[in-house]
């Protein structure tokens, strides 16, 4: 298949950008739709069924890259570990919740729960640290460490400044397990910012 | 820091993927470096020396100093 139908054939006919934007609305509607009308299994299942996507996801934007040069192995490696990790994620999450739910647990029991969606996200941050090793492309390096310290720096601007409005009961309790997401949207944010600027 | 690598690729009639399959970086790195948005490490710009068979010096230049 030359680079050319590569391109523009992707999974199934479809780009990484339809996938992506498949998986918000689907993470979303599903996220919804276990929240207000479903409960239990299936409500875990409408969950996790999303996450699915994101295997033609990873498959088109790979097979985007290598037809345009812009993909090189250890982005692939990564990919695909950060999309494991995804899925012990939510699979975690969702069997911790379901138990948290339907039964009274000890606490040695909720220690072991709260493990569960955890150690994926420990895989999630050893790829990422694992990333920066084996890049050989010192500019791709580079670029990931400065997207990684501006979103660093984003996290704790905004914990800091959250924590004292929490100290003095301006806004609500918010959970600290949400720093990874907020990094992960951060360093997003902040790649966004350095490709407008050129950089 | 200023350089004459564009010149340089252009006069082996080189295109960006071309240098970058040479060195064995991304085509993004020698955008990069080309337009002065990155300076590349001593270890890289030695490579680029080799690639180029020329002297550091007669590719990377201060800034200010005439090409």
């Amino acid at each position: 298949m030359s680079a050319d139908s590569e391109t523009k054939g992707g999974v199934l006919g479809r780009g990484p950008v339809f996938w992506g934007a498949l998986f918000v609305v689907t993470m979303f509607g599903g996220a919804a739709l276990s929240s207000f009308a479903l409960e239990g299994p299936a409500g875990l299942i409408v969950r996790i069924l999303p996450m699915a996507l994101l295997i033609p996801l990873v498959k088109a934007a790979e097979r985007r890259g290598r037809a345009t040069g812009c993909v090189n192995p250890v982005i692939m490696r990564y990919n695909r570990r950060v999309l494991f990790s995804s899925f012990g994620y939510v699979l975690g999450l969702g069997i911790a919740i379901s138990i948290w739910n339907a039964y009274e647990v000890d606490r040695v029991t909720a220690f072991a729960l709260a493990l569960l969606p955890t150690l994926p996200t420990f895989y999630m941050i050893w790829a990422m640290g694992r990333y920066l090793v084996e890049e050989t492309d010192e500019y791709l390096r580079y670029r990931t460490v400065r997207a990684a310290i501006m979103s660093l720096g984003m996290v704790l601007t905004i914990g800091i400044f959250w924590g004292f409005l929490e100290t003095f009961e301006v806004v609500p309790h918010v959970w600290a397990w949400w720093v990874l997401p907020v990094w992960a949207v951060g360093l997003g944010l902040a790649q966004l910012w350095m490709k407008v600027r050129g950089e | 820091m200023n350089n004459r690598l564009k010149v340089l690729r252009a006069e082996r009639s080189w295109s960006q993927q071309d240098l970058a399959d040479r060195l064995g970086v991304s085509r993004q790195s020698v955008n990069a470096i080309e337009t002065g948005r990155y300076d590349p490490s001593l270890p890289l710009a030695f490579t680029i020396a080799e690639v180029f068979d020329l002297p550091i010096e007669a590719i990377f230049l201060k800034d200010g100093a005439t090409q």
